[in-house]
């Protein structure tokens, strides 16, 4: 008894306890009590259970005996087994399948009533067979209805009536014996049913009603995380269900809409069929009659109008009627485009000699529309054109209407998805919804800011936009514009801070010195000839012109002059919002870079001549593309340089189109456009990367300095949104100094590492993209050259751009 | 009939009372209703220290009334609505629901109604001034005073009629009400529908078509059959099935809906179909319960049915690489049976071991739990209660004595049913992944 003394340790359930059988028993009397050690288990039942007499006696029976002794059995109430008609009863026999027996959760529910006649039906039933048939199953059915459309309140007869689809004298004797019965009922219903609990609570106690729901939370302990995730889970299935209902409501109505068709036509063959139409004279008749309603009935896809918008902008810039003003635009303040440089563009490219006539663009168009809807993917990326599609419904002659017979393709969304792979690419089109200076061709005169989409069918559309600049811009006269005066002078001209959009419809002819003047001040220079001497002084009042075009942008007043330059040399300088450092820094760079450019431009003047038409589409196109995607200026004068390059003999007539393309680009608000096509010739083409920049800078030297730099602006507010502030004040650095940009662009290259890999990225892609709007094979070299470094990233890119800073 | 008077509900005295081996007693008992029928008196009677199942309508005949003790510490019958579980010291809840056993209710029933039936609104009604506390929510066993309700204290349905038996329900069931005054409830055997007469459930089987439980089949090996119902997709049998168990299992509660429990009803076949020999309710995600109710019908008790279903319990337990212990409080069967089983499994264990090299054979209590399923606790009382565990040199010991031996290789002899696990085809669902149930 010693060792009781030692408390047991307690019973490790991880411990192993040998086994003890038999002889080799220890004698348990040297076994320790253990009671304390192990606690003793609860035997899980109810304490005054526990203690009744037939379980008492059955637990100790079986440790007596260690097995149940028949008497020791604890009694329950007897059951009897004897139902004697079992068989009887039920009928039949079944047979067990071989396979496990496995049910369809929801092939349960046969459509059989729940109520079940007893022999008090019966006799009614027995009753009623005199009079008419009624079996056991249609009566219980009956019943079975109005059981379960009556709650407390019993069916009417009337109700009865309705619910039940039988003769009106069965009805009646069926209902009026439910009727009875249901009163001598003591249950709520024939039917009997477990009581419902009720939602007053009243209901808690009641020990008939069972199952009642769980209204409350379950307490789900261990399963409490995936709560939120399912819940959450659940919200979106919800969503997704609803989603689907829309689109099945939606498949509904189309499918309702072809039955309808269907009809229709039927009833037209019909009608044909009467009328003895069978060659169909009679519907052509018809049919001609109705053109517009076809058109109507077109679908407003806005992509498919895409191709046409190029076409149709250039024609309907002269009409001011088209020109809407949007509230929208306001809003979406970073989207502008330049939309002047594109008509004047078309026209020069075909004609470098002069006036961007519509007529021309006509002929072009759907070349042009192939350039321009370049140009657009950008825009229509945003998605909004198709809206102001939609709102400014055309009318007039510029109205698009669908011909008979004539296919239109849908929209080409490889070149929309390869400018969207940039999202820098893809915020330059923002920047083309900017309200820019406008001039128009011909109807030759300034439009003041308007800013250009596509509308259906390619239509392009003008939106116009009143600012403070209006009256000043009402002088402007086109012709002033005409004059070849560089930038620099215009700058100077409207030293109020205007810059002006000078669109060269034709090349270098029209500069609109006072367009000039305001563009400065809203930091958006549009219109340039192809000077790049006034750099330094330009860069000064860049400087101003940057700042409030900074402010500008804040306000996201869009006061964006769109020059719509015919001249396909010009570029257009589009405003851009940059910061003052950014300005600064990019001023001094872009005095350097107008020198090199100067020289470039010096040396492929005698080049261009030749193909003047081509090289300053090409110029404005490739620099507005550079500046646009990438704020660096280096990019922009590849641009400008490859396309005038690559112009030389050949442009003349791809340049045509390609021209007329950047002319559109002109605006330098477009330089996506052009970016794009140059990307496609640069697919085309394989060049030297430096060599196609030096020829883009070169390009833009003949043009007129100010051509290029205004595109480089234009494209710089576009890249400008695309990169951060940072890139949006190079952006406009560059619109300010027409030549300076460059410069600019290249210095924040070489400081500003990061941002201006971003720009040159940017760039490069434009660049690219302008290549293959170029036909000419330079330019689709030096859109190579500028795709490949896009390639290696931007490192390569802004290698690249180095390079062609040196050329 | 002056004596009569005096005896109302909460009296106590002796009752006769027939036992199993036929001799007289004379337990006693308390009187929890009082009805009158066409003259004569009947009286509810719960047999003090006797399951309820046992309860019953006497005549006055059987009342010793020289021995009539009043109703009891009448201050007490308001703890009928709920209130003295406060009481310091005591275990809670056990000690309320002994008070209230001893006390009867204060309600009423109007005795001298001839219709059980109108009795019994009367008195949920009162029952439920308390404040009303729904029940836990998971589980399915009730242990709390809900269960006091005198209504609930007394079987309410005298017969129930399923397939070729006959079956004195021992405990309560909320059938329709109206259904109770019925001298016999006709069931439908295949899907447990109720009716009130023979020509309904004539009627009702020339409309179904059912043969066996409907769920699916997971388990088949001769006759024997398991299927497996989810109380969410198959309401209305889960809710007969529910009904019908509730006659037999006093702390089952109906109170809440099926939905999170699952139904495996073994059945046994023949050629009129899969008749429900047993059923057992089970019950996914809580905390280790992996039997909720679990019920042998009266008509197959004793036969071996009811180990075989706790057997199968723990067969699907080990599927799911569990341990579980049945929902408590169990009942006195409940009891017996798994401890029975629980012996059988633990023993058949031990006794299985070999000695290896010599070493004498040792075990862990979480290697038995592991390789059973049974919950560790449940090894432990189990060891204890066969005296198995003895402190012998300092350690603990397993001591296989040779009755113990004897009895439990006496008792597998007549364990004839067994489950075989290649016979299952049962993959478990997680449920807790799938949100609520």
């Amino acid at each position: 008894m010693s060792k009781l003394s030692f408390r047991a340790r307690a019973l490790d359930a991880a411990k192993p306890l040998p086994i003890y059988r038999g002889k080799d028993m220890p004698d348990l009397n040297d076994c320790v009590s253990i009671n304390r050690a192990v606690p003793q288990m609860p035997t899980g039942m109810e304490k005054e259970e526990e203690s009744e007499h037939h379980l008492q006696r059955a637990i100790s029976a079986q440790q007596v005996f260690r097995e149940k002794k028949e008497s020791m059995v604890i009694p329950v109430p007897e059951a009897e087994s004897n139902v004697n008609y079992y068989n009887r009863l039920y009928k039949g026999e079944f047979k067990q399948p071989k396979q496990f027996i496995h049910i369809q959760p929801f092939n349960l529910d046969n459509e059989q009533p729940d109520y079940d006649m007893d022999s008090e039906d019966e006799t009614l039933l027995n009753r009623l067979n005199r009079k008419m048939e009624i079996k056991p199953l249609q009566f219980e059915i009956m019943v079975d209805r109005l059981e379960k459309a009556s709650s407390s309140q019993l069916v009417t007869l009337q109700e009865a009536k309705l619910l039940l689809n039988e003769d009106d004298y069965l009805i009646k004797a069926v209902y009026d014996y439910w009727v009875r019965k249901r009163k001598n009922c003591r249950g709520p219903s024939l039917i009997p049913q477990i009581k419902q609990e009720k939602r007053d609570g009243s209901t808690n106690n009641d020990p008939y009603v069972a199952f009642r729901r769980r209204t409350e939370k379950m307490q789900t302990r261990k399963n409490r995380k995936n709560d939120e995730a399912s819940y959450e889970k659940m919200l979106k299935l919800r969503r997704e269900f609803s989603r689907a209902i829309t689109i099945l409501e939606m498949i509904k109505r189309r499918e309702k809409t072809k039955r309808e068709l269907l009809h229709l036509t039927l009833e037209v063959v019909e009608k044909r069929y009467h009328l003895g139409d069978y060659g169909g004279e009679i519907l052509n008749e018809v049919k001609l009659n109705r053109p517009e309603k076809e058109m109507s009935t077109t679908p407003s896809s806005l992509h498919n109008g895409n191709h046409h918008k190029v076409q149709e902008c250039k024609v309907k810039h002269p009409h001011h009627s088209s020109l809407k003003e949007e509230v929208s635009d306001v809003v979406r303040q970073k989207k502008k485009y330049l939309k002047k440089p594109k008509i004047e563009c078309v026209v020069t490219p075909q004609q470098p000699s002069a006036e961007p006539l519509p007529v021309i663009n006509k002929s072009d168009i759907k070349q042009y529309d192939f350039h321009s809807s370049d140009e657009d993917e950008f825009p229509q990326v945003p998605s909004p054109v198709s809206e102001t599609e939609e709102e400014n419904d055309p009318d007039g002659p510029c109205a698009f209407r669908r011909r008979a017979g004539c296919q239109y393709y849908a929209p080409r969304l490889d070149q929309t998805n390869s400018s969207y792979e940039n999202s820098e690419l893809a915020e330059l089109d923002k920047l083309r919804f900017r309200h820019c200076l406008t001039t128009l061709t011909i109807p030759r005169r300034c439009i003041g800011f308007a800013r250009r989409r596509i509308g259906r069918g390619g239509r392009v559309i003008m939106d116009r936009i009143s600012t403070e600049h209006d009256p000043v811009l009402r002088q402007i006269d086109p012709e002033m514009l005409n004059s070849s005066s560089s930038s620099s002078q215009t700058l100077d001209f409207s030293s109020n801070f205007s810059r002006t959009n000078a669109s060269n419809k034709h090349c270098e002819n029209r500069l609109s010195l006072s367009e000039i003047l305001s563009n400065i001040r809203s930091c958006r220079l549009q219109c340039f000839q192809p000077r790049l001497l006034n750099l330094q002084d330009s860069d000064n009042e860049e400087c101003t012109s940057r700042k409030t075009g900074q402010t500008v942008n804040n306000k996201r007043v869009s006061a964006a002059s769109v020059a719509l330059l015919n001249t396909s040399k010009n570029g257009i300088s589009v405003t851009g919002g940059i910061t003052e450092e950014q300005f600064q820094t990019h001023q001094q760079q872009l005095v350097q870079m107008q020198r090199q450019q100067l020289a470039q431009l010096q040396q492929k003047q005698q080049s261009q001549h030749s193909s003047q038409q081509t090289h300053p589409k090409a110029q404005s196109s490739s620099t507005s593309d550079c500046m646009s995607k990438t704020l660096d200026s280096a990019s922009a004068h590849f641009a400008a340089s490859a396309v005038v390059s690559a112009p030389a003999p050949s442009r003349s007539e791809v340049t045509k189109e390609q021209n007329t393309s950047h002319n559109n680009i002109n605006g330098v608000v477009q330089p996506s456009g052009t970016s794009r096509t140059l990307y496609s010739t640069n697919m085309a083409l394989s060049s030297s990367p430096g060599i196609s920049a030096v020829q883009l800078v070169r390009t833009v030297g003949h043009t007129t300095t100010n051509h290029l730099i205004p595109a480089l602006c234009t494209s710089s507010p576009q890249t400008l949104p695309m990169n951060n502030s940072c890139l949006t004040n190079t952006v406009h650095l560059n619109n300010v100094s027409v030549v300076s940009p460059v410069n600019v662009h290249i210095n924040t290259r070489t400081s500003a590492p990061s941002p201006t890999a971003l720009k040159l990225a940017t760039v490069a892609a434009s660049i690219d993209r302008v290549p293959k709007v170029t036909p000419s094979s330079a330019i689709s070299s030096i859109a190579r050259e500028n795709h490949e470094p896009e390639r290696l990233g931007l490192n390569g890119i802004a290698e690249t751009t180095v390079a062609m800073e040196v050329t | 009939m002056a004596e009569g008077m005096d005896v109302s509900e909460g009296c106590r005295l002796p009752v006769l009372r027939r036992n199993q081996d036929n001799e007289d007693e004379w337990p006693l008992a308390e009187i929890l209703s009082v009805k009158d029928i066409s003259g004569r008196k009947l009286f509810y009677v719960h047999y003090i220290d006797f399951n309820k199942r046992l309860d019953e309508w006497v005549t006055q005949e059987r009342l010793d009334l020289q021995r009539v003790q009043g109703p009891r510490k009448e201050a007490k019958t308001p703890t009928k609505n709920g209130l003295p579980g406060s009481r310091p010291g005591s275990p809670d809840r056990d000690t309320k629901r002994k008070l209230e056993v001893v006390s009867p209710a204060t309600p009423v029933p109007a005795a001298t109604e001839t219709s059980p039936a109108s009795v019994f609104p009367q008195d949920s009604q009162d029952s439920s001034d308390g404040a009303p506390q729904a029940p836990r929510m998971t589980g399915s066993l009730v242990s709390d005073r809900s269960h006091d309700d005198i209504v609930t204290r007394m079987k309410n349905i005298e017969c129930i009629e399923l397939g070729r038996h006959r079956l004195k329900p021992w405990y309560f069931s909320p059938y329709p009400q109206e259904l109770t005054a019925l001298p016999v409830l006709y069931l439908c055997e295949f899907c447990l529908k109720y009716g009130h007469s023979l020509r309904c459930l004539q009627r009702h089987l020339t409309k179904c078509d059912l043969r066996h439980p409907p769920g699916n089949e997971i388990y088949r090996k001769g006759t024997i059959s398991f299927f497996e119902i989810d109380g969410r997709k198959n309401k209305s049998y889960s809710q007969n099935l529910c009904l019908l168990a509730k006659c037999f299992l006093d702390h089952k509660t109906l109170y809440y809906d099926t939905d999170p429990f699952l139904f495996y009803v073994m059945t046994e076949y023949d050629c009129k179909g899969f008749h429900i020999v047993y059923f057992s309710k089970e019950k996914e995600s809580t905390e280790d319960y992996n039997v909720a109710c679990i019920l042998t019908l009266p008509p197959y008790q004793r036969r071996g049915y009811g180990k075989l279903l706790i057997e199968f319990s723990y067969e699907l337990s080990k599927v799911e690489g569990k341990t579980g212990t049945p929902e408590k409080p169990l009942s006195d069967l409940g009891l017996l049976s798994y401890r029975s089983y629980w012996s059988q499994t633990i023993l058949e264990i031990l006794m299985g071991l070999k000695a290896e090299g010599g070493e004498r054979p040792q075990i862990t209590i979480n290697e038995i739990s592991e390789i059973t399923s049974i919950k560790k606790e449940d090894v432990i009382s189990t060891l204890q209660y066969l005296n198995l565990i003895n402190y012998y040199k300092g350690q603990y010991i397993l001591t296989l004595s040779e009755d113990i031996v004897e009895g439990h290789e006496r008792a597998m002899l007549k364990r004839l049913l067994r489950i075989d696990a290649k016979c299952l085809h049962f993959t478990p669902k997680d449920w807790s992944k799938r949100g609520k149930w």
